[in-house]
């Protein structure tokens, strides 16, 4: 039992454990409709598209002395940036007739390379960019937690108010319009509800893998249920147990905490894939 | 309540896809839109749903009750949707956001499936039905709508012969409830025996009125630009011919 329960004697890996559980029911929930709608493109666009603004957060709020950064600013800069990547690429394929992924991957590029100038610029961010691509689960504070808990639940509330109508619209959109849905204003809601995940998912398990949140327990959940609101849940289930499973293993075998969560959760669509009754 | 269309045009790109559509359907008519591929069919419902943007002109269903079967509908098949909730989905127009269904709503559902005798279909995954059985699924799903105006297109392409007429069956039973339908089809033989009124169209409408007095030769040949060829008593769309038969 010893190895189970040994590396969460430690406060803050318990505070991370708990982190990275809420960070993955959130994503789990918000990545059914990822992959609903083959927006992983798009989420993996905004899950880079935030680099400028963290950059920006970073400059403005460390002390030149070396003082931390505001947590709060980092994570406003990091959500006003996803914001803007989602708003220029709606925005792109409102005025042109430019394929969905071309739209995403060219700002997606235009916001990495900016978020690039930007941190070659600031002092002391080179060490920092580290924790931004691979994520800090072991340094997220007690507040941190508050503030994912918090926005998960209202993450999860606007998913429950909005379920018939996002729905119809991953369902069938043509249908949604006709019954008169601001199907617009619903895409662009879906596209929010992502930067959410992805703005809180990028401190745990970092921009490189936050996708792996996002798309590897819905995806094992797609091939295990047939309604909705049981994909959510199962996939819900296995981010949260993918979080304490891979700090386990991170912390056994030394290796780096966010890639053993979303390597755990990807296991899981593996085992889901096997496991998977034969399709009738 | 009839639906009219008044000098409608709708450009897709820097080409008319309707050019001045202009007819007047009284309510309670079947409907039958008859046209090549290409000759704006899918998009003239399109315009009626506020999908498409006239460019001149309008259409006005006059009702706001109306339930839309498209063509195909690409859905994963993985998609976690079991046949009585996309049947269900037809009860969400009326229900809002948050309503939970009542015992009408259940009824209508009931009604469907089995009107579309799919109610053994009910609890299996959308995406694990053949293409016939996803039709019917959505045919029922309008049907659970209790839409005044039905916008059906291509609704028997892909039926084998027994869910053809169990169709028909249910277009009747929708006219007697004085509901008004529109169906794009390919079917001369079944266009000018099964339906009241027939729009032929090639991006503008070419004839309009009862299918007795409507489908001349001179008509159809305009409609689908000479590929119509008389069999005995029939006339046939040779381009889709094999659809038809298949």
């Amino acid at each position: 039992m010893e190895f189970l329960t040994d590396p969460f004697g430690a406060e803050f890996v318990r505070t991370g454990a708990l982190a990275a559980a809420v960070v993955g029911v959130l994503s789990a929930v918000v990545g059914c409709y990822v992959i609903l709608r083959g927006m992983a493109l798009m989420a993996d666009s905004l899950a880079h598209g935030v680099l400028p603004g963290v950059a920006i957060a970073f400059a403005l709020t460390a002390g030149s002395a070396g003082e931390d950064p505001s947590e709060a600013a980092i994570y406003a800069g990091a959500l006003i940036a996803g914001l803007l990547t989602a708003a220029a690429t709606s925005a792109i394929l409102r005025r042109s007739r430019v394929r969905e992924e071309t739209a995403a991957a060219v700002v997606f590029v235009f916001m990495l390379a900016l978020g690039v100038v930007i941190v070659s610029r600031v002092e002391g961010y080179a060490v920092d960019l580290t924790s931004f691509l691979f994520g800090d689960v072991l340094g997220v504070s007690g507040g941190e937690l508050a503030f994912s808990a918090a926005l998960t639940v209202a993450v999860l509330a606007v998913v429950a108010v909005l379920y018939r109508p996002l729905l119809l619209l991953s369902f069938d959109p043509q249908r949604a319009a006709a019954l008169g849905l601001p199907v617009e204003r619903l895409h662009l809601v879906m596209l929010a509800l992502v930067a959410l995940a992805v703005v809180i998912g990028f401190r745990v398990v970092g921009a490189l893998l936050v996708l792996g949140l996002l798309i590897a327990p819905p995806a094992a959940a797609a091939l295990l249920t047939k309604r909705l609101p049981a994909m959510m849940a199962v996939s819900a289930l296995i981010a949260a147990a993918s979080a304490p499973l891979g700090m386990l293993l991170s912390w056994h075998l030394d290796l780096a905490a966010g890639g053993s969560i979303v390597l755990v959760a990807v296991s899981a669509f593996v085992v889901a894939l096997v496991l998977r009754p034969a399709a009738g | 309540m009839s639906i009219v269309a008044d000098g409608l045009t709708v450009r897709l790109g820097s080409t008319d896809a309707l050019r001045n559509v202009s007819f007047e359907i009284p309510s309670g008519r079947r409907v039958a839109l008859l046209g090549p591929n290409g000759a704006g069919k899918t998009t003239l419902f399109r315009a009626a749903i506020g999908l498409a943007q006239p460019a001149a002109g309008s259409i006005d269903l006059g009702s706001d009750r109306v339930a839309f079967v498209p063509q195909r509908l690409e859905v994963d098949s993985s998609f976690p949707v079991t046949v009585a909730d996309v049947v269900g989905m037809g009860r969400y127009g009326d229900l809002g956001w948050f309503r939970r269904f009542g015992e009408r709503d259940r009824r209508l559902v009931a009604d469907a499936l089995e009107a579309l005798e799919i109610a053994d279909l009910a609890e299996r995954r959308f995406g694990d039905l053949s293409g016939g059985e996803r039709q019917r699924a959505l045919l029922a799903q309008a049907a659970a709508q209790d839409a005044r105006v039905l916008l059906l297109d291509e609704p028997f392409t892909g039926l084998d012969a027994p869910t053809r007429r169990m169709l028909h069956h249910k277009l009747e039973s929708w006219r007697s409830d004085g509901r008004t339908v529109l169906v794009a089809t390919h079917d001369l033989e079944s266009a000018s025996r099964d339906f009241d009124l027939v729009i032929c169209l090639n991006r503008e409408v070419i004839g309009f009125g009862p299918p007795a007095e409507t489908l001349s030769e001179e008509v159809l040949a305009r409609t689908f630009a000479g590929r119509v060829v008389r069999v005995g008593e029939l006339l046939v769309d040779t381009a889709h011919h094999h659809h038809g038969a298949g």
